[in-house]
C-alpha cells in the first residue's frame, strides 16, 4: 500500500465558497495598494477616453477598441497576476494556503479572478460607450465574447509561466517583456512591410487585433466566422502553448 | 481504517480511535537526483498515538521538516508508507485536510490585510470553520483584529498563524517549530495552547530544537539525527542509562584523587574528571555515590563549594547524539 504507487487524486470541481473568499481578499489587496490600483484598475480605462476622438470613424474606432482590450489583458490580467503570484509566492502565502483544503486550481482561479473581472468589465463597457460615441454595433457579439474569454485564459497562463522564472516582484518589469512584445506586435501590423506583417499576424496580439476588427466591423461577403477561423486558430494555439508552459513550470514557493 | 469522509469532532470518541493518528513505515525522502541527491529522511518508522503530544526533536537539517511535509501531504514519500488518520495524505487529500491543522515553520501572510480579514479569508477555505471572533479570542488577538499583518510583532504573527491552523477544529495538528523566534512569554502562551489542545482530545505532532520545550510539552519524544530516528520514548526513558553528574569546585587539586581511592570510584564505573576549575563525577547510579561522597566529606570535614548533582538530562543525551559520541 505504498503511497508512491497510488494515483494522483482526482481533480475536483473548484469550490465556489473557497474561491470567493480568496478572490475577495485578492481584490481587496488589489485596490489597497496604490500601484496595483493604478495598473490593474485605472490604466485599462484610459483608452476609453480615446474613443471620444476616434469613434466617428469605424476603422479607427475599432483600433481604439482593440487597444482598450489590449490594455485590459495586459494590465489587470497579465501584469497584475504576474506580480501577485511572485509576491504571494515570496511571502509564502501560496505555500501556507496549500497546506489547507484549498486546491491548486482554486488558488490560481482566486488569484486571477479580480484582474479577469476588470478585463471582462472593460470589454463589456467598451461596447455601449463606443456605440454611444458613434460606432456601429459590433457585427458579431458571440465572436467578440469568445475572443475576450480565450484571451483572458491565455494571458493568465502566460502570467503563471512568466512568474515561474521571475525572481522577485521588481524583476517582473523585465521578465514581462517577452509576453508584452507578443501582445503589442499586432498594433504595428499596419506600419510594417507585408512580409513582416504576415508574421506579426500570427502573434497573439496580431490575432487579437484581427479578431476585434472582424467581430466589430464584420467579414464582408466571405462571412465573419470564415475569416475569423485562421486568427482564432492562432489564438487557440498560443493559448494551448501558454497553458502547457504554465502547467509545467508552476512554482509555489521561493527557490531554496 | 475509516472509509467515510465525515468530519469527526475531536471531543467525541470514534471507532478510529484505536489506530494511531500517524503511522509511518520506512519513510524515505530524497532531494535532487544523481550525484546531487540528498537523503533528508533515510527510512523511519513512527507512530503518533491519538490524544498525545509527540515532539520530533533534532538539530537543523535532521530531517524533521522533510518528515512533516510528507505527513502534511505537501510532498510525496520517495519510499515507505504514510498513514494520517488512517488515510493517505496525498491520495485522500481532501478528506485528510478537512481533519488536520498545519503550521509551517515560516508564516505566510499578506502584510496589507488586517488580522480579521486574513482570518475571514482562511475561514472561507475551511470546512466547518470556527467563527472568526472565536478564533481571535482563542489566540488573544481580539484587540489586534483591525491591525494590518505588516504591523504585528513576530509573536502576534505566529499566533495568527496558529489561529488559521485551528480554524477547522482539527483532530490532528502538525506544528513545525511553533515557537522558534518567539520571546519567552509568547512561547509559554503557545505551550499553554498546545496543552489545551491535548485536553480537548486533539493529537499534536510538533517539531522543535528546544529541549526544554520538548521536555515541558511532549508525552513522547522522537529524536531525529541525520535523517534517522535515533531515540524514542518519554523524556525520562530517553535519559535513562545515561550518566548522572556530581560536580563541585576543585579548591584542593588532590581531592579528586583522594575521593577516587577512598570511595573506590573506578571500580564503581564512576568517571572522575577535572575541567575549568570544576571536578565532576559521572556515574550511572547517582544516589549511592552521592551518599558516600557526602558521608566522606563529613568524616573528613571537607566543605564542597558549588556542589551540584543532577540526573542525566535530555540535553546531555541530545548533545551526545548531535556530536556523534552516542551510538545512533
Amino acid at each position: 500500500m505504498s503511497t508512491t504507487t497510488r494515483t494522483t487524486p482526482r481533480a475536483s470541481v473548484p469550490d465556489a465558497r473557497r474561491v470567493g473568499g480568496l478572490a475577495a481578499a485578492n481584490a481587496r489587496l488589489l485596490v489597497r495598494n496604490r500601484l496595483t490600483l493604478v495598473d490593474g484598475v485605472l490604466l485599462p480605462l484610459a483608452p476609453l477616453v480615446m474613443l471620444a476622438v476616434t469613434a466617428d470613424e469605424p476603422a479607427a474606432g475599432a483600433s481604439t477598441v482593440s487597444l482598450a482590450l489590449l490594455f485590459a489583458y495586459l494590465f489587470p490580467v497579465f501584469y497584475n497576476l504576474l506580480s501577485v503570484v511572485v509576491t504571494r509566492r515570496d511571502e509564502l502565502v501560496l505555500k501556507r494556503l496549500r497546506t489547507g483544503e484549498t486546491t491548486d486550481a482554486e488558488l490560481v482561479l482566486a488569484l486571477a479572478l479580480p484582474g479577469v473581472v476588470v478585463a471582462v468589465l472593460v470589454a463589456a463597457v467598451v461596447v455601449p460607450v463606443a456605440v454611444a460615441l458613434g460606432m456601429p454595433w459590433p457585427a458579431d457579439l458571440a465572436l467578440y465574447a469568445l475572443m475576450v474569454v480565450t484571451a483572458c485564459v491565455m494571458f493568465v497562463a502566460f502570467a503563471l509561466w512568466t512568474a515561474s522564472w521571475t525572481r522577485n516582484a521588481e524583476a517582473a518589469q523585465l521578465t514581462s517583456a517577452p509576453v508584452l512584445l507578443l501582445a503589442v506586435a499586432g498594433s504595428v501590423v499596419a506600419l510594417v512591410p507585408e512580409g513582416v506583417a504576415e508574421v506579426l499576424q500570427r502573434t497573439p496580439g496580431g490575432a487579437l487585433d484581427t479578431l476585434v476588427q472582424l467581430a466589430w466591423l464584420g467579414g464582408g461577403a466571405d462571412g465573419t466566422w470564415a475569416q475569423a477561423l485562421q486568427p482564432l486558430l492562432v489564438l487557440l494555439a498560443w493559448t494551448a502553448l501558454a497553458l502547457l508552459l504554465a502547467q509545467r513550470s508552476m512554482r509555489w514557493e521561493p527557490r531554496a | 481504517m475509516p472509509t467515510t469522509a465525515q468530519h469527526v469532532p475531536s471531543r467525541q470518541p470514534s471507532a478510529s480511535q484505536e489506530t494511531p493518528a500517524v503511522r509511518v513505515r520506512g519513510l524515505r525522502r530524497t532531494y535532487g537526483r544523481g550525484a546531487d541527491a540528498f537523503d533528508a529522511v533515510r527510512g523511519i518508522d513512527l507512530d503518533v498515538a491519538r490524544g498525545s503530544i509527540t515532539a520530533l526533536l533534532g538539530t537543523n537539517g535532521a530531517g524533521k521538516t522533510s518528515t512533516l511535509e510528507v505527513l502534511e501531504g505537501i510532498n510525496r514519500p520517495d519510499g515507505g508508507t504514510v498513514e494520517v488518520l488512517g488515510l493517505d495524505p496525498v491520495g485522500d487529500r481532501a478528506r485528510v485536510r478537512r481533519r488536520i491543522g498545519v503550521l509551517l515553520q515560516t508564516s505566510g501572510f499578506s502584510g496589507d490585510l488586517t488580522v480579521e480579514e486574513t482570518l475571514r479569508m482562511w475561514a472561507a477555505t475551511v470546512t466547518g470553520a470556527r467563527p472568526v471572533a472565536e478564533a481571535l479570542e482563542m489566540l488573544d488577538l481580539t484587540g489586534r483584529a483591525a491591525t494590518r499583518v505588516r504591523s504585528l510583532s513576530g509573536g502576534e504573527v505566529r499566533r495568527l498563524d496558529l489561529a488559521c491552523t485551528l480554524l477547522g477544529h482539527p483532530e490532528l495538528v502538525m506544528l513545525d517549530e511553533p515557537t522558534t523566534g518567539l520571546d519567552p512569554e509568547s512561547r509559554r502562551e503557545v505551550w499553554r495552547l498546545v496543552r489545551r489542545l491535548r485536553e480537548d482530545g486533539c493529537t499534536v505532532l510538533l517539531t522543535t530544537h528546544y529541549l526544554e520545550e520538548a521536555e515541558a510539552l511532549a508525552d513522547r519524544l522522537e529524536v531525529m539525527h541525520a535523517g534517522l530516528l535515533v531515540r524514542s520514548g518519554t523524556p525520562a526513558e530517553i535519559a535513562a542509562g545515561h550518566r548522572s553528574t556530581i560536580s563541585f569546585r576543585s579548591l584542593d587539586p588532590a581531592l579528586g584523587d583522594r575521593l577516587a581511592a577512598d570511595l573506590r570510584l573506578p571500580a564503581r564505573d564512576v568517571e572522575v574528571g577535572a575541567e575549568a576549575g570544576t571536578t565532576s563525577l559521572r556515574t550511572p547510579d547517582l544516589q549511592p555515590v552521592l551518599t558516600d561522597l557526602l558521608t566522606w566529606c563529613r568524616e573528613h570535614d571537607v566543605h564542597l563549594e558549588g556542589l551540584d548533582a543532577r540526573t542525566a538530562s535530555l540535553e546531555q543525551v541530545f548533545l551526545a547524539i548531535a556530536d556523534g559520541s552516542a551510538p545512533a
